[in-house]
C-alpha cells in the first residue's frame, strides 16, 4: 500500500474516532437545568352553569437531564385539593429555538381530604396522561418559549401536545 | 531468506511467492546464481564465480548464467526484479537494503488486510453512532409552534392590546377564534387595562381554553393564567358577563368585586 493510501486510512479513522467521540458526548451530555413556575386560575363552568373555582401551581424542575412536574391544586381557601406529580427525564433542550423536550414516565396522584371535590382540570389532566402512560408508558411534553424577559425573569411557554398556554417564572439553575 | 514478496529456503531450493503461494523449485542453474547473491547480498558477485560450480565440479556457461538472472528476476516479478542488480563488466549484486525493507513486508501483508478490516469496523460503527444520534435528534424534534393569528385591539384611550392565539393546527378553530372575539369584544369596552398581551389557546380536544395576560405595572411584570373548563355543549367558555367579573379592564393585577369592573364600560 502506498504512503498516500496509508494516509488517507489514518485521516479516515482519526475523522470516525472525532466523529464517535462527538456523538458519545451528544448522547450521554446532561441537558441545562432550569426550573419553571406557573400559577393559574381555574375556572370549571359545569353543566349546572355553577362555577367552582381553584389555583393551580404548576413546577418544571430540570436538574441533570431528570425532569420533575408537581401539579398542585388549591381551593380558593388555601387547601390542598390534588397533586400530581410526574417524573421522567429531559430529552432535549434546544436553546436556539427555546424548547424543551420532556418524557414523564411515573406519575402519582393525591387527592384532597374525603369529601373534597377535585377540579376538573385535575381529571382532565389525570385521565390525559394516564392513558399515555398506560398505552406507550411515557407522557411526552415538549415546553415552547413563546415570549422571554430574563431580567424579570418570566416567559410565556406553550405547553405541547396539550396546545396550552402558560405564563411562568423561569429561573435557570 | 525474504525476497520482496518470495521467500528463499535454501535448504530445500524453493522460492515461493507469498502472495500466491506459488512455489518455484529452483532449477540447478538459477539455485547455484541465487545461493551464491544471497551469501554475498550487498556484494558484488563476479561472473566467474557465478559461472563455476559451488559445491561441485559443475561449471555453467555464460548464456546459463545470464538466463538463470532473467528467470529469477521474471519470478521476483516486476516490483522486486531490481533487487538483482547488474553491475557492468563485473557481475551481479543482490541488493541489500530493498531486501531489509522487505522484511518488514513479511508482515506488511497480513497487518494491511488487518489494518482494512479494522478501517471497515470503525466506520461501520461510526456509521451506526451517526445514525443513532440522528435518529435520537429526529425523534426528540418538535417544531416551534407559530401563532395562529396576531390581533391588536384598541382600546378607548388609544391603548393597544395583542391578542394572539396558538393553535395545533390551521383547521377546525371556529371555536378558538370565536372565544377570542368574545374576548376582544369585552377589551374594547375598556377605557385602559394593565394587560399589553393576551395569549390564547384551546387545549387539543377543546376542553380546556387557557388565557394568559401579560402586562407591566411601575417596572413590574405582570402575568395571569386563567384556565377554563366547560362541559357543557355547545361550549361557552367566554361571556361578557363573566369577563366583566374577571375584570380584565383593571389596571391592578388583583381580583376586585364584581361591582368594580368594566372601567369604562
Amino acid at each position: 500500500m502506498t504512503r498516500k493510501g496509508l494516509w488517507v486510512i489514518n485521516i479516515v479513522i482519526l475523522l470516525c474516532l472525532l466523529g464517535s467521540v462527538g456523538t458519545i458526548y451528544s448522547l450521554t451530555s446532561k441537558p441545562t437545568n432550569f426550573m419553571l413556575s406557573c400559577s393559574s386560575e381555574l375556572f370549571n363552568h359545569g353543566a349546572t352553569g355553577s362555577e367552582s373555582d381553584h389555583y393551580l401551581l404548576v413546577d418544571l424542575v430540570s436538574k441533570d437531564g431528570l425532569a420533575q412536574i408537581n401539579y398542585r391544586y388549591y381551593d380558593l381557601e388555601g387547601n390542598s385539593v390534588g397533586t400530581l406529580a410526574m417524573a421522567g427525564k429531559v430529552n432535549k433542550v434546544d436553546t436556539e429555538r427555546q424548547m424543551f423536550d420532556v418524557s414523564v414516565t411515573t406519575k402519582q396522584e393525591y387527592t384532597g381530604k374525603n369529601g373534597q371535590s377535585t377540579p376538573a382540570h385535575y381529571e382532565y389532566l389525570s385521565y390525559i396522561s394516564g392513558l399515555n402512560l398506560n398505552q406507550s408508558g411515557m407522557h411526552s411534553l415538549s415546553v415552547q418559549v413563546l415570549e422571554r424577559d430574563e431580567t424579570k425573569d418570566y416567559a410565556v411557554v406553550l405547553f405541547q401536545p396539550s396546545n396550552t398556554v402558560c405564563g411562568c417564572r423561569l429561573v435557570n439553575q | 531468506m525474504l525476497l520482496g514478496h518470495c521467500r528463499f529456503d535454501i535448504g530445500k531450493g524453493d522460492l515461493i511467492n507469498q502472495d500466491t503461494d506459488v512455489v518455484w523449485h529452483l532449477p540447478r542453474a538459477e539455485l547455484h546464481v541465487l545461493s551464491l547473491l544471497v551469501e554475498y547480498q550487498g556484494n558484488v558477485v563476479a561472473k566467474s564465480l557465478l559461472e563455476s560450480g559451488h559445491e561441485d565440479d559443475s561449471h555453467l556457461s555464460s548464456a546459463s548464467v545470464a538466463r538463470a538472472i532473467f528467470t529469477l528476476r521474471s519470478f521476483l516479478g516486476p516490483q522486486y526484479e531490481s533487487l538483482i542488480e547488474t553491475v557492468k563488466g563485473q557481475g551481479y549484486m543482490l541488493r541489500a537494503h530493498r531486501a531489509r525493507k522487505e522484511t518488514t513486508s513479511t508482515w506488511s501483508a497480513p497487518f494491511i488486510r488487518l489494518q482494512q478490516v479494522l478501517l471497515m469496523v470503525i466506520v461501520l460503527v461510526a456509521l451506526l453512532l451517526a445514525g443513532l444520534w440522528w435518529f435520537n435528534q429526529q425523534r426528540h424534534t418538535v417544531n416551534p409552534v407559530l401563532p395562529l393569528s396576531v390581533e391588536t385591539v384598541t382600546l378607548k384611550s388609544e391603548q393597544q392590546v395583542d391578542v394572539i392565539l396558538y393553535s395545533l393546527s390551521n383547521t377546525n378553530n371556529e371555536l378558538l377564534i370565536a372565544q377570542a372575539q368574545q374576548l376582544v369584544q369585552s377589551l374594547q369596552q375598556c377605557t385602559v387595562t394593565i394587560w399589553s398581551r393576551v395569549f390564547l389557546s384551546l387545549s387539543h380536544d377543546k376542553q380546556v381554553l387557557n388565557i394568559t395576560l401579560r402586562g407591566d405595572h411601575f417596572g413590574q411584570s405582570l402575568i395571569r393564567n386563567l384556565k377554563i373548563s366547560d362541559l357543557r355543549q355547545p361550549k361557552q367558555f367566554l361571556t361578557p358577563q363573566w369577563l366583566a367579573q374577571l375584570n380584565i379592564c383593571s389596571t391592578s393585577n388583583g381580583r376586585v368585586a364584581p361591582s368594580n369592573q368594566l372601567q369604562g364600560g
